[in-house]
């Protein structure tokens, strides 16, 4: 008696690791997911999909199937298992009914570190140095004529609001500018992987940084943690940078701050309604602004799709994720 | 004793203090010489016994502006240093200032850091493709049709000219995982190279992923890199400049840019500045900065300083503290 290989599903393309995704075929039987909105999957979830175990999901993928929630998750039947998402930030799938049925959940951490701390410091440079005005400017044919000086970063204290991977990689860089980092995070980390960064409460991080950098996850609990509040608690003239999600920052406050000059630039990558854009922002030829091009390199969405695909095998021969997500971290 | 007669040629516009302070050893003359006839007629006048100058990077219309031949000639006989505002000095006939017996001192140092940021943030947004990405943004496009691009991780950066902002840049670009190596007029001591790989100039051009230029514009560099240069660099190669425009030859840039040669440049000086190539403007792939290197308050105000340093101890001490390479031999 033969025993069925388990049929693990693709939610979204595969562009770089398509040899690797094909090689899951001596574990598992492979589909790529057709439907062509969330009314129709749900539909192909009690059809073709209903013995599906593991998925493979794209943060694009969004747009067929709609957000992971409640709703969505009732409609797999008992057999599935796991959410291998492709990306570090995985606001899209709601933890907790993944939990409560039995869902465990795999993200990328660390593929995803450099690519993002590289435009988070291209970033914190184009907002302290004012380089998207003097580019307008040149381009206008204008050169620099009414560009206003800047400032350096060297000296510079850098706050990283989440010491992750990606807030890690971004000290690394940070110090070659000579910039001095401080960070807040859910728990202090070792004074090995702090690296000599020193650890601050929240309030402390506002109102002494210079330059105010993001990457946290979005949750209920960081939602629009950036508030009129917290820039209240900054320093006159701070610089933000955001390279995590748009809603953890209230774009409008931010976009009052601006103009208040409270903040005295901002270098974005993400954006609360993405790929909508306060125009407010969008009419500001100061700040920096980038289309979520995070890690959007050929050798970083290879390794990315290799992660995910080593997440699938893992947990189709072994029954663990190599990289479950932290808030599922004690169920394995 | 009548204090000897420093005059400046523009404007001291941070370290005003600084400049003032010089009076215990100095009469300070700003040069009100409307146009460059009538400062030939003032140097023979008002200005017959200035024994240093103050020297500025100024428009080209400006009196004073260019230290060539001709100015010489009328310079008084008393003149003796002329401190030069500016890490670049190819304004400034050096070779005509050593057979009329005046020594001739710039910042370096000063401009090394603001310098290197800048050129940290045209190879990160060169090899990322920024441009591109930022244009699509504001026109309203998001990232639709924006291609991925490359990591620094991982690649060669050569760097041509390995001084004060050549191994400024090395400290940055080994935060973002790329490995260094340069040439140079000589090689450097294994300190000061601290792990970077001397090659020859073709070495460097024919085995590195992204060459920077950084070094002086003189007789023997303008143009050294020019078509038959690219042509032995890699394909796909990343250009960028921060040193002087006509050290690249504008046009056989534009052309590797078109064929694909190079893959992308980012530019902080060109040519004819404030005049851009056409070619360059119409390319939305490539990062263009209007000579932005040392333009911030700390970094204007730190070279403002070592002007006036120099000039204290030309009066005082008979000596420059940073005498242009060319003529550290003929300095005391």
């Amino acid at each position: 008696m033969t025993v069925t290989k388990p049929h693990i599903l693709l939610l979204g393309e595969i562009r770089h690791a398509k040899a690797e995704w094909e090689a899951l075929s001596d574990v598992a039987t492979l589909s790529v997911c057709d439907s062509a909105n969330r009314e129709q999957f749900i539909k192909d979830l009690k059809g073709k999909y209903s013995d599906v175990v593991a998925v493979y999901r794209t943060f694009n993928s969004v747009a067929i199937t709609g957000r992971f929630d409640a709703e969505l998750l009732k409609e797999f039947s008992p057999s599935f298992k796991y959410i291998c998402h492709n990306g570090a930030g995985y606001d899209q799938i709601d933890v907790v009914p993944c939990t409560e049925q039995g869902v465990h959940i795999s993200n990328c951490p660390s593929t995803v570190d450099d690519a993002t701390a590289d435009v988070n410091m291209f970033l914190i440079l184009g907002a302290l140095r004012n380089f998207n005005e003097a580019m307008v400017n040149l381009r206008k044919g204008n050169w620099n004529v009414g560009v206003p000086l800047s400032n350096d970063p060297d000296g510079k204290v850098l706050g990283i609001l989440g010491m992750g991977g990606i807030g890690r990689a971004l000290k690394k860089r940070a110090e070659a500018f000579g910039m001095t980092v401080q960070y807040y995070n859910r728990n202090e980390l070792s004074s090995e992987l702090a690296a000599g960064a020193k650890y601050v409460p929240f309030d402390e991080l506002l109102a002494t940084s210079d330059v105010l950098s993001l990457n946290l996850p979005l949750n209920p609990k960081t939602r629009h943690i950036i508030n009129k509040e917290a820039f209240d608690k900054m320093k006159d003239g701070i610089v933000i940078v955001n390279t995590a999600r748009g809603a953890v920052m209230d774009e409008a406050a931010l976009v009052d701050a601006l103009a208040s000059g409270k903040v005295k630039n901002v270098g974005l990558d993400v954006f609360e309604a993405e790929p909508k854009i306060h125009p407010g922002l969008v009419s500001n030829e100061k700040v920096i602004l980038l289309p979520h091009m995070g890690t959007l390199t050929y050798e970083t969405q290879k390794k990315m799709e290799i992660q995910v695909l080593d997440n699938i095998r893992a947990a189709l021969t072994t029954g663990k994720l190599n990289t479950i997500v932290p808030e599922q971290a004690g169920l394995q | 004793m009548t204090k000897p007669h420093v005059l400046l040629l523009g404007d001291v516009l941070h370290a005003r203090a600084e400049w003032e302070a010089l009076s215990d050893v100095a009469t300070l003359s700003v040069c009100d010489s409307s146009t460059k006839e009538e400062f030939i007629k003032d140097l023979a006048g008002k200005y017959s016994d200035v024994a240093a100058v103050y020297h500025c990077h100024m428009d080209d219309a400006k009196p004073g502006a260019n230290i060539n031949q001709e100015l010489l000639e009328a310079l008084p006989p008393s003149l003796k240093f002329i401190c030069h505002h500016g890490a670049g000095y190819d304004m400034i006939d050096v070779n005509a200032c050593t057979r009329k017996g005046i020594l001739v001192s710039n910042t370096p140092g000063a401009v090394d850091d603001a310098t290197a940021d800048v050129n940290m943030f045209l190879v990160l947004g060169a090899l990322r493709e920024f441009n591109l990405a930022m244009t699509n943004l504001r026109k309203g496009n998001w990232n639709a049709g924006v291609p991925l691009s490359h990591d620094p991780e991982g690649k060669v950066l050569g760097i041509l000219g390995m001084g004060g902002i050549g191994r400024a840049l090395k400290r940055r670009a080994q935060g973002f995982g790329m490995i260094t190596q340069y040439h140079n007029r000589k090689p450097l001591s294994e300190e000061m190279a601290a792990g970077a790989k001397y090659v020859s100039f073709d070495e460097l051009l024919a085995t590195s992923d992204v060459i920077s230029m950084n070094l002086p514009l003189n007789a023997h560099t303008r143009h050294i890199i020019n078509k038959e240069a690219i042509a032995k660099m890699k394909d796909g190669v990343i250009i960028v400049n921060t040193a002087r425009g006509p050290v690249i030859d504008e046009q056989a840039l534009v052309d590797a840019l078109e064929s694909g040669k190079v893959r992308c440049a980012g530019l902080d000086v060109f040519e004819a500045e404030p005049k851009i190539h056409p070619g360059l403007l119409a390319n939305e792939k490539v990062i263009l900065l209007p000579h932005v290197g040392t333009a911030t308050y700390e970094t204007r105000k730190k070279m403002e300083i070592t002007v006036i340093n120099n000039i204290r101890s030309a009066i005082t001490g008979a000596k420059l503290l940073n005498v242009v390479p060319e003529q550290i031999h003929f300095a005391p």
